[in-house]
């Protein structure tokens, strides 16, 4: 998805700086600075970046940012909280209604131990690191588990 | 023994390592799967290890829980070597 993202904003930059189609601006002499101004101040209206989506066609430079940082948005013990309920729920065994933060698994949810260690992939999957058994065999509510993965993203 | 796994009833020793290895071996069944190449067979492996493991769940004569452990390692590493051949 970065990907794409980056490849527009590439499109998108090079048609700012095409004069041909920065004709479509209006104007032919002095498009340039007018197809610049227009993009600085697009820049200045719209400074959250990952929420920046390009919804019109590369050559319409008003929507274009010049910049696109292809990082991933910032881990909040919130947002790690919000990701690991939406896999939770994803899960077919678990009643969505049910779901607590601090719905032990195998004595609320009813769970068992194959489908702990099924969970467990799922955040490993879901976060994209490796979780030792050692420590995937104790996570044992959704609290746990955001516990685990806040403190090996070192953000807690 | 302070892992949270443990189930209500209490095991004899070489019953909870044995459950501690399926588990484990569960485990390693998933990541394997996880590289098979094209999804429908993903989900199809998934779904048939799932099956396996959850059919034989209640077995509580431990030879035969070895017998299929055994059955499950055979599995796994002719999984291992397809996945192997496959990338090769």
């Amino acid at each position: 998805m970065a990907s794409v993202i980056l490849v527009r904003c590439v499109r998108g930059a090079r048609a700012v700086y095409h004069p041909a189609l920065c004709l479509r601006q209006g104007g032919g002499g002095g498009v340039r600075p007018a197809a610049a101004a227009a993009a600085t101040t697009s820049l200045l209206a719209r400074r959250d970046f990952w929420q920046q989506r390009l919804v019109q066609a590369p050559g319409n430079a008003q929507c274009v940012q010049w910049r696109r940082f292809s990082d991933l948005p910032p881990l909040t013990p919130e947002s790690i909280q919000e990701r690991v309920f939406h896999v939770l729920k994803l899960y077919d065994k678990i009643n969505p209604e049910k779901l607590q933060v601090t719905s032990h698994f195998m004595k609320d949810l009813g769970l068992d131990s194959l489908d702990q260690v099924e969970i467990v992939m799922a955040m490993e999957d879901e976060f994209g690191f490796e979780i030792p058994d050692v420590e995937a065999e104790k996570l044992m509510c959704p609290q746990d588990i955001v516990k685990y993965v806040a403190e090996k993203k070192d953000i807690l | 023994m302070t892992t949270s796994r443990l189930p209500p009833a209490v095991f004899t020793l070489k019953q909870f390592l044995q459950r501690q290895k399926v588990l484990g071996l569960y485990r390693s069944m998933l990541k394997t799967i996880r590289q098979v190449p094209d999804d429908a067979d993903r989900k199809y492996l998934r779904n048939w290890a799932r099956e396996e493991f959850q059919r034989n769940k209640n077995a509580s004569n431990q030879d035969a829980i070895r017998m299929m452990i055994t059955q499950a390692n055979m599995h796994l590493d002719d999984l291992r070597k397809s996945l192997a051949l496959a990338k090769s």
